[in-house]
């Protein structure tokens, strides 16, 4: 389960002007770049999720995530494109969501990440859906992740909880094991996938 | 469990620094380089720092007695606990299932110290710098059975405690001193000595005392810099002291807005208890406050000659083994502190497991989940170390409930306790967050926000070329729910510097993304650890948050240059990221933060906040409002829910009464109440006398939850609509001032164009000119010349005319002469011809003709003969004679002639001026 995403970085530099700054506008359309941010209750795995995806590693005794944490990662998909995810990974406490709007105005993906163990947690992800849908880009694409899917046995909240809060706020859905890095490329493989194409300038 | 734990340590044992903290696998290397230097720097300030002491030493005369006292207490308490503990060893045999973890604690901790022995014995060989710590080991492992006594003891202490429930003052009492002993026990690196000087006492071995001589200098130090240490000590207790008497003067005015803010939050919580909980314990830290005001006698501020000295000193550094105590001196544990304050807390904690809100529920849930996410795999944070963290943070949540728990605290608490013993550890960190962050880790995180705004603006004073990578809407994100033209204006002016205008500009990097962290953090985890404990030196000793800034702006300078040459955003701020924490040389960034940006400070950044203040507090309000409302409907909307579900809303109201009332209850109790409390006659009473009223009710919520809804659903849409709204005003404005800039631009190449166009032709004048001037010059020359002509041919003309003169009386002589020559001739001739016709008139022509020679001859020894009598006057004559063909030739063209004679004269003339 290693990850299939250490590419080489996308080599095109050239920053059209104006509007990349804002959303996933991406420099040309086989290269794309995103600002993606990773939202959820404390310890629901958010640091995990990306170091996995990042660097392949896992470590169940992570540090806390104070203000905020960057990574970026490349990846390609089968059509031959590229991604450049600009990951903004924040600090999960209740309070740090004063300084969430930061992180998340102007991104093109927001992943909401509860765990699967955790009905609180899942609570906390419905209040970001709604929180997104108010004050995120109106055309952020959201996924929802259930994560720690290997503590199947200390499940507390059913994929169809999951699926059902996904369908409703047409949101992607997938549970993932940062521990076990199950689906955890395809996370981003299929948020890859989503996101908006440009038109082919003329 | 522990077998991970063994490998991961095995694993790490080599990528971790002097300090014990983990070094990310890059940064091994460096950090290995930069450890000789860290080494000599050390011993470089323990030198500067004891001589500085000694002679503070030498100024105070009498040492400080009240230090004294501190120490005393100390020792009293583990000595009191001691007994205490003893007389009560024998009732701590029943155990509450919720201790479970802490009963097996006791034989695991055994293994932790253990571990940590070995781990501290791995170190020794890389790290010298913690002998001191394996030597305490050593030590404590000669008292350790005694300390597993004593712990046993305190278990059995606190079960009690909790299981009783409320228990006489005596008792607590008691209890809050047994928790002080094992807490003295875990005291980390070398503030165990004077534990271990402790235990001593309390043992009386001789051994040990012969080990503590060999045990390192600090122990010995200890005693000697006490008194040295207090000076700086008092100096900042009396800062402390000022800043608590005008917080009070200014306190009216903070005050109004924290409870405005704290009633609009306090009115959300579901729970009242909780109010009254953080109402009785704000008041109750105020008084402590007071009491402290009165206890110490506020002299007047005394003048401290050294503080420049000293502040000098810390820029350098704080010696390791100083460190702890400094920082405490700095932050003037001394006046904070209250007796026995710090147990109360925790026997408060303690006794109010199951009746405390929800609030501290949710800050102990949170520091449960953090503590084992605090510099993990830290040697000196075993279970013990881990004990003593969230004692701290649960005390000190319950000691300012304002902040409460706040993610960070866990790591600034770990690293306190790295440092100090567990109350003095606390104190600190009651200092720093109450004091030097005041405001910052709150609920709503105001001071935080706005020293995020103030280092934007200032940033963008300092590094104009740098500020411009960033974007500006940090403004506009925070400032969502501002109107609509201030925002506006925000926009303008942030990107009104044309200079700014450059590729980097849309890298669309907000500055708070990245100094957010670093502030909230305080640099922990951000630089590498040597910066983060000489900026924390400084930091604590200069009491305010100027230092966060300079070194903010520090960073910034050193790899600006790096910045700029990035490409996008993430790649900016992966690269920020990356160099910040590999700043090893720590003395560069320090100095360089505190000498560079001297002009920031703690005036200017107020100045600064002062004016981002009221933007801040206007989103928190706002969000806070919109809270209400969201929490308010969900509240409603689920009574409705459980009222549809159940047939009578009452029925769920009297559950949850039911439910506040008897706590003790099951849920399976609770589950069945309602059907059990239709049997009781009260309720049904009520049932009956309420069912008009009891529609009406019904239907009112309905109603207004369908209000709510709707205003809810308008509120998002007019959100929606101005979000919208400021998202096309933004794009227009980009298009808008693209335009200018491109127009501008045009502009600028046609002037440029004009420029050169200009600069051409004055080159080409210039030519013109110097090509003019040459020729003046020669016409000059030329003037000069023909003057010079002029007058030497006026000169021959007249030497010509003189000449002139003289021929024509020359001429008009010869001509006299000649005619006074004729004359003779004739007269001769007619005596001749007179002579000739007396003598033979006959043959006329033959004597014509033989005539003829004759008179030639005559006429020759005539010439001769004038000759002859005119002999004086020869050379005229043959002079004459010379110039009578000129004169001959003047006499008709004369003009002509004398023209030519003079232009070859001139010639001649110009010649030798030409040459001259």
């Amino acid at each position: 389960m290693g990850c299939a995403s250490s590419l080489p970085d996308r080599n095109s530099g050239t920053l059209s002007g104006l509007s990349n700054s804002e959303n996933a506008v991406p420099a040309d359309a086989k290269n794309l770049r995103v600002k993606l941010v990773l939202l959820g209750d404390s310890g629901v795995g958010k640091s995990c999720i990306v170091l996995r995806f990042v660097r392949g590693q896992f470590d169940a005794t992570s540090k806390v995530t104070v203000g905020a944490s960057f990574l970026s990662q490349t990846i390609a998909l089968q059509d031959s494109t590229t991604v450049k995810f600009e990951i903004w990974d924040t600090a999960g406490q209740e309070r740090y969501s004063a300084l969430a709007p930061l992180y998340y105005r102007g991104a093109g993906v927001a992943v909401i990440v509860y765990d699967i163990t955790s009905p609180e947690s899942f609570k906390k992800a419905q209040y970001w859906v709604k929180e997104l849908q108010k004050h995120g880009s109106p055309d952020i694409v959201m996924a929802l992740v259930g994560n720690k899917a290997d503590l199947h046995e200390k499940r507390e909240v059913p994929t169809e909880d999951g699926m059902e809060l996904a369908e409703k706020n047409g949101m992607f859905f997938i549970e993932t094991s940062a521990k076990t890095a199950d689906n955890i490329n395809q996370l981003f493989e299929e948020i890859g996938k989503r996101l908006p194409r440009p038109a082919p300038s003329s | 469990m522990l077998l991970s734990l063994v490998s991961k340590r095995s694993l790490e044992v080599d990528s971790r620094d002097a300090y014990g903290f983990a070094l990310r696998p890059q940064h091994v290397q460096r950090y290995q380089e930069y450890l000789s230097i860290y080494t000599e720097e050390e011993t470089e300030r323990a030198e500067k720092w004891k001589n500085f002491l000694d002679r503070q030493e030498d100024r105070t005369a009498e040492p400080c007695s009240s230090d004294e006292e501190f120490q005393d207490t100390f020792q009293a308490d583990g000595l009191e606990s001691g007994e205490d503990s003893d007389s009560e060893s024998e009732e701590g045999s029943r155990n509450g299932k919720h201790e479970d973890c802490e009963l097996s604690g006791t034989s695991e901790q055994q293994l932790e110290q253990d571990r940590t022995e070995t781990v501290g014995d791995v170190s020794k060989e890389t790290e010298p710098a913690e002998e001191a710590l394996v030597l305490d080991k050593s030590l404590r492992s000669d008292t350790e059975s005694v300390k597993d006594e004593e712990e046993e003891k305190f278990e059995s202490d606190k079960d009690k405690e909790s299981s009783v429930g409320s228990e006489s003052e005596s008792d607590e009492e008691q209890q809050s001193q047994a928790v002080k002993e094992p807490v003295d026990h875990v005291h980390i690196q070398q503030e165990e000595k004077l534990v271990a000087e402790e235990d001593k006492c309390e043992s009386g071995h001789e051994e040990k005392a012969q080990k503590e001589t060999k045990a390192p200098r600090s122990v010995i130090e200890w005693a000697h810099i006490r008194p040295c240490l207090a000076s700086i000590e008092d100096m900042m207790c009396s800062r402390v002291k000022n800043v608590k008497s005008t917080k009070n003067g200014q306190k009216n005015i903070v005050d109004d807005h924290a409870s405005s803010i704290k009633e609009s939050l306090s009115s959300i919580e579901e729970s009242g208890e909780n109010d009254r909980d953080s109402e009785t314990s704000t008041s109750r830290s105020h008084s402590i406050k007071e009491e402290n005001e009165a206890q110490g006698s506020v002299s007047p501020e005394p003048f401290f000659p050294w503080y420049e000295e000293l502040e000098v000193l810390v820029r350098l550094g704080v010696p390791k083994d100083l460190r702890g105590e400094v920082w405490q001196a700095f932050v003037g544990v001394k006046a904070r502190r209250v007796e026995r304050y710090y147990q109360d807390l925790l026997a408060q904690i303690t006794n109010s497991d199951e009746n405390s809100s929800d609030v501290q529920r949710k800050w102990k849930k949170q520091i449960e989940k953090d503590i084992p996410r605090t510099f993990p795999g830290h040697p000196a944070l075993n279970e013990n170390g881990r004990d003593s963290l969230r004692r701290i943070l649960l005390a000190y949540a319950c000691h300012n409930p304002s902040v409460g728990y706040c993610q960070a605290m866990n790591f600034f608490a770990g690293l306190l306790l790295l440092l100090m013993p567990e109350e003095n550890a606390f104190w600190t960190l009651v200092g720093i967050i109450d004091d030097y962050f005041d405001g910052y880790y709150t609920e709503e995180m105001i001071e935080s926000q706005v020293d995020q705004l103030v280092f934007e603006e200032l940033m963008r004073e300092r590094f104009p070329k740098l500020g411009s990578l960033f974007s500006s809407d940090i403004q506009v994100s925070l400032h969502i729910f501002l109107p609509y033209t201030e925002q506006c204006d925000r926009f303008f002016y942030s990107n009104n510097p044309p200079d700014a205008v450059n590729h980097l500009d849309y890298l669309g990097v907000q500055v708070a993304w990245i100094s957010g962290p670093w502030f909230l953090s305080i640099f922990v985890n951000i630089i590498p650890w040597e910066c983060v404990l000489r900026m924390w030196d400084v930091l604590l000793f200069e009491g305010n948050r100027v230092v966060l800034f300079r070194t903010a702006f520090a960073i910034m300078e050193l790899y600006g240059p790096a910045i700029v040459a990035t490409k996008d955003a993430g790649d900016a701020i992966t690269s920020l990221q990356s160099l910040a924490s590999s700043t090893f040389d720590s003395s560069q960034l320090v100095l360089t933060a505190c000498m560079g940006y001297i002009s920031t400070n703690e005036a200017r950044l107020e100045e600064l906040r002062k004016i981002h203040r009221p933007a801040v507090l206007e989103i928190v309000e706002e969000r806070i409002q919109k809270g209400r409302v969201w929490k308010d409907k969900k509240g409603l909307a689920s009574k409705l829910y459980s009222f549809k579900h159940e047939g009578s809303i009452l029925d769920h109201e009297q559950k949850s009464t039911q439910r506040n009332d008897g706590e003790n209850q099951d849920d399976d109790d609770e589950s069945c109440s309602p059907f059990l409390n239709l049997d009781g006659a009260n309720v049904d009473s009520e049932v009956d006398s309420l069912p008009d009223l009891q529609e009406q009710v019904v239907w009112m919520k309905v109603e207004l939850c369908r209000l709510l809804e709707e205003k809810r659903s308008a509120v998002m849409r007019a959100e929606e609509l101005e979000i919208a709204l400021m998202e096309m005003v933004k794009e227009d404005n980009r298009l808008e001032l693209s335009a200018r800039i491109e127009q501008l631009e045009r502009d600028v190449r046609e002037l440029k164009q004009v420029l050169s166009d200009k600069k051409e032709q004055e080159t080409a004048m210039l030519q013109v000119l110097m090509k003019v001037e040459q020729d003046q010059k020669l016409t000059e020359d030329a003037r000069i010349n023909a003057e010079q002509d002029a007058a030497a041919q006026r000169y021959a003309v007249h030497v010509l005319q003189e000449k002139n003169e003289k021929l024509v009386t020359q001429l008009a002589q010869m001509e006299k002469k000649l005619v006074t020559a004729e004359t003779t001739l004739e007269a001769t001739l007619q005596y001749e011809s007179g002579q000739n016709k007396a003598l033979s008139s006959s043959p006329r022509f033959t004597r014509t003709t033989t005539e003829s020679p004759k008179k030639k001859t005559g006429f020759l020894s005539f010439g001769l003969g004038w000759r002859d009598r005119n002999k004086a006057k020869q050379t005229e004559e043959s002079n004459v004679d010379n110039t009578s063909n000129a004169a001959s030739e003047a006499k008709s063209p004369s003009k002509e002639s004398v023209n030519l004679s003079k232009e070859n004269k001139s010639e001649d003339l110009l010649d030798p001026e030409t040459r001259r």
